[in-house]
């Protein structure tokens, strides 16, 4: 039952991908910015997708701090996984859009760089759990580093409304002039990203199960 | 518009179309990268698994 869900979350995912890009294939280009606009409609989807996957990670690591239960850490760490994909695919398209517009692969300015260290935290936080062998540490520790790590991502949202940022001040959702058929088309693409987001994290959650029983097996053979 | 006026723009556009394919070719690379890796580690920890099942289910027989 739960494969077929997976399955159909994936599919439904994949359908609405391949509909937006024929869709925002046939928007007119901005007059402005010419094509490269319309990286915009995969640029924030992922961002907003991995902020999600962000959240998620904080209410694992929080749940498992409060019960010790270690599926909230299998979640932490899972959602954590699929959010910093996502996040690296902000970064690149985020870096070849400022190449066009602005001339330069990077700049060091508020969104940029909190963008990179939230990246580079959340790496942190994997490759803590990579450094420490007793599952309970590595998981307090984790949820710990997590919980910690999180303290960014509100700096990352509203680091173009604090500070004055090359980046642009939001396009949807925050008072641009966008057409309606393009906040559809972007709506979408987040939907999609959403959806394959829980589809990405359900099979790495399964990966954490199967990690586990290789745990308790490895015990069991060193006990002979 | 002079001819060079419409060369320039054509010019603009068709970098800008470069661009937007690298960044999108560069993003799915990622996810499809990390899907990759995922399907990789399943089969790791398969192989693993069976091969310490084998080993104990093996043991106590000696």
């Amino acid at each position: 039952m739960r494969d077929k869900i997976l399955m159909v979350l994936g599919v439904t995912a994949m359908a609405l991908l391949a509909r937006n890009i024929l869709v925002i294939a046939g928007f007119p280009n901005e007059a402005n910015q010419g094509a490269i606009f319309k990286i915009i409609f995969f640029h924030v989807p992922v961002a907003m997708a991995a902020m999600l996957c962000a959240a998620a990670s904080l209410i694992g690591s929080v749940m498992f701090l409060l019960t010790r239960n270690f599926k909230y850490d299998a979640l932490a760490v899972s959602v954590t996984e699929v959010g910093l994909a996502f996040l690296a695919a902000n970064l690149v398209t985020g870096s070849i859009w400022g190449r066009v517009i602005w001339g330069i692969w990077w700049t060091w300015d508020a969104r940029l760089t909190s963008a990179l260290v939230c990246w580079l935290l959340y790496a942190g936080y994997l490759m803590l759990r990579r450094a420490i062998e007793e599952p309970t540490q590595r998981a307090t520790f984790g949820a710990v580093f997590s919980i910690f790590a999180f303290i960014d991502v509100p700096i990352v949202i509203f680091s173009i409304k604090w500070w004055r940022t090359q980046h642009p001040q939001p396009v949807f959702w925050g008072g641009g002039s966008i057409p309606g058929d393009w906040y559809l088309a972007a709506l979408l693409n987040l939907l999609a990203m959403i959806l394959f987001g829980i589809v990405l994290t359900s099979v790495r959650l399964r990966q954490e199960e199967a990690q586990r029983e290789l745990d308790s097996l490895r015990r069991t053979a060193h006990a002979f | 518009m002079s001819p060079d006026q419409i060369v320039r723009e054509a010019q603009r556009l068709q970098h800008n179309y470069e661009f937007l394919s690298y960044g999108l070719t560069a993003a799915w690379l990622i996810l499809v990268g990390y899907v990759l890796m995922m399907v990789s580690r399943h089969h790791k920890l398969q192989r693993e698994i069976a091969s310490l099942r084998a080993m104990i289910e093996d043991r106590p027989a000696r």
